[in-house]
């Protein structure tokens, strides 16, 4: 059985649909980042960590809009290109930074991540080595499981090259006892050599991004970079996690997340302006394992809450905001006085899960 | 309290520490090397002569995670035939205890965690326990002699899959590795899966342990009990109906396992108050009510002896060792061993050995999963291992770490879905052959040719035949015949 050699090497083709998850550690406090519009309370138990009316950034009429640092996302927002979900979070209790992100990342209490299970028991081609990709040093809990999944910090992980010596004519000849190989590997050979064929081209080149976008010399910026070329590159890139670490703010919080805030956006906004129409393709969701506590402490921080933030960013999206902020009142507030969460996570994950070629998976994906 | 605990865990851990410091300061560097087990001596190499694989190198492929250059000549000298050296070399694989073992035994001691009771499992770290599990299990894998028994045990973690990334799995897989799997691993199939179905780590994985009828309004939980039918013994078109998994449910209800925030931690235990004593149908079998906690040897027993399971059971074995696609004949035949020997695992195997379609059948047509590869790899080279670790990242990127498979349906043991994992086979073969996978990581290629008697019984003792002309051209032009044979596709099929 002839198979024609498509040059892509994973089950997603050509397709360059890609689905990006940036995970926030620490719990991003969902009141920060998307602040509530018009509501006394949140002045009265935040006197100094409220952001001011007059700075948030509107959200057409919805109750909550998006603190001032996150501008940059606000412009895609504006363009169609951004849902911001509030109260937002998992039905953990414990508000231990383990269990709530082990619980989010594994999709409920089950075994493996479901980006990996996604990947594993979604419709189409096995993935293969270019599939699925961690940036960063280690393999996070969502991958966990996948049928292949590769942590990287450089372009360079993905070749067969060696300290000690080109391999240029070992791919020759791989070529040409694969080129005759009649079995189910002869086909996946060949899709293997055009795709480093490509990546050599892409790391010889160093190709600025496109559309003009500039991005920030800090480590998620980079990341996103490399993602962007990747995904430009079809090579059969479906999946990347990525983190922005650093939000588990009890002390002063307001000089730590600040800066994380921009950083997150900015990033996000050339990301965006790299991939221009490929953005229709491809997603990228921000989460994080809690929000925090309504009231700020003693300590101008935040304690661990329930229902925090969410960011969907790309694909099919509209910019609009799914659901409400809830009020902030004694009676609605949950636990020590924690944003109730009115919106599963997994229910923002599986239409885009769907839209990514789940198929009939989900089951799997997100056992009940 | 807890302070006077963990000064005692962290005393403990300084002495054992010491005792391997005097061990390594006084001992020559050979005694230290045969301790680990990583030195040994090796017979001659006297590779494989016939253009297809012929049936001492298939045997060895489909039996063990690949020849060592000196087993080849090793199992043609057992007897004057090929078929009766196969015979000879079955008969010492099927009595593995029988088989002196010590440098891998010692090889293994080193991974203090795993061998610790139960209870004690807990006092290490998550990720530390699964590091000493998958380690033995590669060291295992790579050293024993005792290689049909590792390719069971390795077959059984798939067949009773618990990933253990899952809750309390963290600490209970290592156990249940020991006490389920490579206890049973050769022995018989119904105590296999009584042990499975009491496993703390089961009982973990599949939310046994949640499965209680304390009142009229508690349901029990089915997770266990479908799979118990659907994965463990009947198989998914073995003829059983939801019913019988909600009475299979009701039947094991009451049984859990103590959680880590209790005294005797780990701890399986009956609660008959949590237990629905009612009367139950399995499978069209009655269970009088009043049975308490044996209602699950009741259960046990119907589930085992059915014709489904010995059927599915005998499919899973052939597809292991035979062909992704068996035959039927072969499947009835072992299934027949199967059901007359009651679940007897070593005469279920010698039924999958002595089929036609195992002897005569088309040879190289499974292909090596990637721990296959890596340790057929490593095997076949030689190599010097001393930090397997290094391995584990090759084979997370391909997908098939130890103990890390998600569903409970195991890694699957058919081609297509690993056909994605070429980059990494290559990237490993390059890496090892010129001694970049790590420092850990030893092959000495130019010892290889010269004991091979040259590249061409290099290639015959790493593909089980004589090299083709153009593998041989490509030897040539490349100047690295060890990469690019482990590369190539004649190496990547068992």
């Amino acid at each position: 059985m002839a198979v024609k050699g498509t040059g892509i090497i994973s089950g997603n083709g050509d397709e360059q649909r890609a689905l990006v998850v940036v995970f926030l550690r620490g719990g991003a406090d969902g009141l920060t980042m998307v602040p509530p519009v018009g509501n006394g309370e949140y002045y009265k138990v935040r006197p100094t960590l409220a952001v001011p009316e007059g700075d948030i950034l509107k959200l057409g009429d919805a109750n909550c809009g998006l603190n001032p640092a996150l501008s940059g996302i606000h412009e895609i927002y504006k363009n169609g290109g951004l849902t911001v979900v509030p109260a937002v979070g998992s039905n953990d209790d414990t508000r231990s930074h383990f269990y709530a992100q082990d619980l989010m990342e594994h999709g409920g209490p089950v075994a493996g991540g479901w980006l990996g299970r996604f990947l594993r028991f979604r419709d189409g081609a096995p993935p293969t080595a270019l599939s699925a990709i961690a940036l960063g040093k280690a393999m996070p809990e969502v991958l966990r499981g996948a049928p292949a999944a590769t942590v990287m910090e450089s372009m360079d992980t993905f070749s067969l090259g060696s300290k000690f010596g080109p391999t240029a004519k070992l791919q020759t000849e791989l070529g040409a006892l694969y080129g005759k190989d009649e079995s189910i590997l002869g086909p996946a050979a060949r899709d293997t050599l055009q795709a480093l064929d490509r990546l050599e081209k892409l790391r010889s080149e160093d190709l600025p991004p496109m559309n003009g976008a500039e991005y920030g010399d800090d480590s998620f910026s980079n990341g996103l970079r490399q993602a962007a070329r990747l995904i430009r590159a079809r090579v059969g890139l479906e999946a990347v996690s990525l983190d922005l670490d650093g939000w588990d703010s009890h002390f002063a919080q307001e000089p730590l997340i600040m800066p994380l805030m921009t950083r997150l956006s900015d990033g996000l906004a050339a990301f965006h302006r790299d991939l221009g129409e490929l953005m229709q393709k491809v997603t990228v969701v921000v989460m994080t394992e809690f929000g925090r506590r309504v009231a700020e402490n003693s300590s101008f921080g935040t304690d661990h809450g329930r229902g925090g933030a969410m960011l969907v960013m790309g694909g099919a999206e509209r910019g609009n905001v799914f659901g409400e902020l809830p009020e902030l009142e004694t009676g609605i507030l949950v636990g020590p006085g924690d944003v109730p969460v009115e919106t599963d996570y997994r229910d923002i994950l599986k239409p885009i899960l769907t839209q990514h070629g789940a198929g009939d998976s989900m089951a799997e994906i997100f056992p009940t | 309290m807890k302070q006077r605990e963990s000064d005692e865990v962290s005393r403990r851990h300084f002495m054992r520490a010491a005792a391997g410091f005097t061990l390594f300061s006084t001992s020559s560097c050979e005694r230290v090397e045969d301790w680990l087990g990583l030195g040994g001596k090796e017979g001659p190499v006297v590779p494989p002569t016939g253009e297809g694989i012929d049936l001492i190198s298939h045997v060895l492929n489909r039996t063990t995670f690949g020849p060592t250059p000196s087993e080849y000549a090793r199992v043609k000298g057992l007897a004057d035939t090929e078929e009766s050296a196969i015979a000879a070399f079955l008969d010492e694989q099927l009595e593995p205890d029988e088989l002196e073992d010590n440098r891998a035994q010692r090889a293994v001691r080193r991974f203090e965690a795993i061998h610790a009771p139960l209870g004690e499992m807990y006092e290490y770290k998550e990720a530390f326990l699964l590091e000493q599990l998958t380690r033995a299990t590669l060291v295992r894998a790579t050293r024993s002699k005792r290689q049909l028994f590792e390719v069971m045990a390795h077959f059984w973690s798939d067949h009773f899959n618990i990933d253990v990334s899952k809750k309390e799995c963290r600490w209970l897989k290592a156990a249940d590795d020991r006490e389920v799997i490579r206890k049973n691993a050769l022995g018989n199939f119904s105590d296999l899966v009584r042990a499975s179905a009491l496993s703390p780590a089961m009982l973990w994985y599949l939310d046994g342990r949640e499965n209680r009828k304390r009142n009229s309004s508690e349901t029990p939980n089915e997770n266990y009990a479908r799979e118990l039918l659907e994965l463990h013994t009947l198989g998914v078109d073995g003829g059983y109906a939801q019913k019988d998994v909600m009475e299979v449910a009701r039947c094991l209800s009451g049984w859990t396992v103590r959680d880590k925030g209790r005294f005797h931690k780990g701890r399986v235990e009956f609660f008959s108050d949590a237990h629905d004593d009612g009367s139950k149908t399995v499978l069209g079998h009655e269970i009088a009510s009043g049975g308490g906690e044996k209602d699950l040897d009741d259960v046990l027993e119907i589930v085992c002896e059915h014709a489904s399971t010995a059927r599915y059971l005998a499919k899973k074995l052939c597809i292991r060792f035979i062909a992704d696609e068996p035959s039927n004949e072969s499947i009835e035949a072992t299934a027949k061993a199967f059901s007359s020997s009651r679940g007897d695992i070593l005469t279920t195997l010698r039924a999958v050995f002595a089929t036609d379609e195992f002897l005569t059948g088309a040879r190289g047509q499974k292909l090596k999963r990637p721990f296959e590869f890596i340790v057929s790899a490593l095997r076949g080279t030689r190599a010097k291992v001393s930090s397997e670790m290094d391995l584990v990242d090759y084979l997370i990127r391909m997908g098939h770490a130890p103990f890390q498979y998600p569903t409970p349906d195991g890694y699957p043991d058919v081609a297509s879905p690993w056909t994605g994992t070429l980059l990494w086979r290559w990237h490993f073969a390059i890496a090892l052959s010129r001694n970049e996978v790590s420092e850990e990581i030893e092959v000495d290629q130019d010892e290889l040719i010269e004991k091979a008697g040259g590249e061409e019984g290099l290639s015959a003792s790493l593909l089980g035949r004589i090299p083709s002309k153009e593998e041989l051209a490509g030897i040539e032009r490349t100047g690295e015949p060890l990469a690019l044979l482990l590369a190539s596709p004649g190496f990547q099929w068992r």
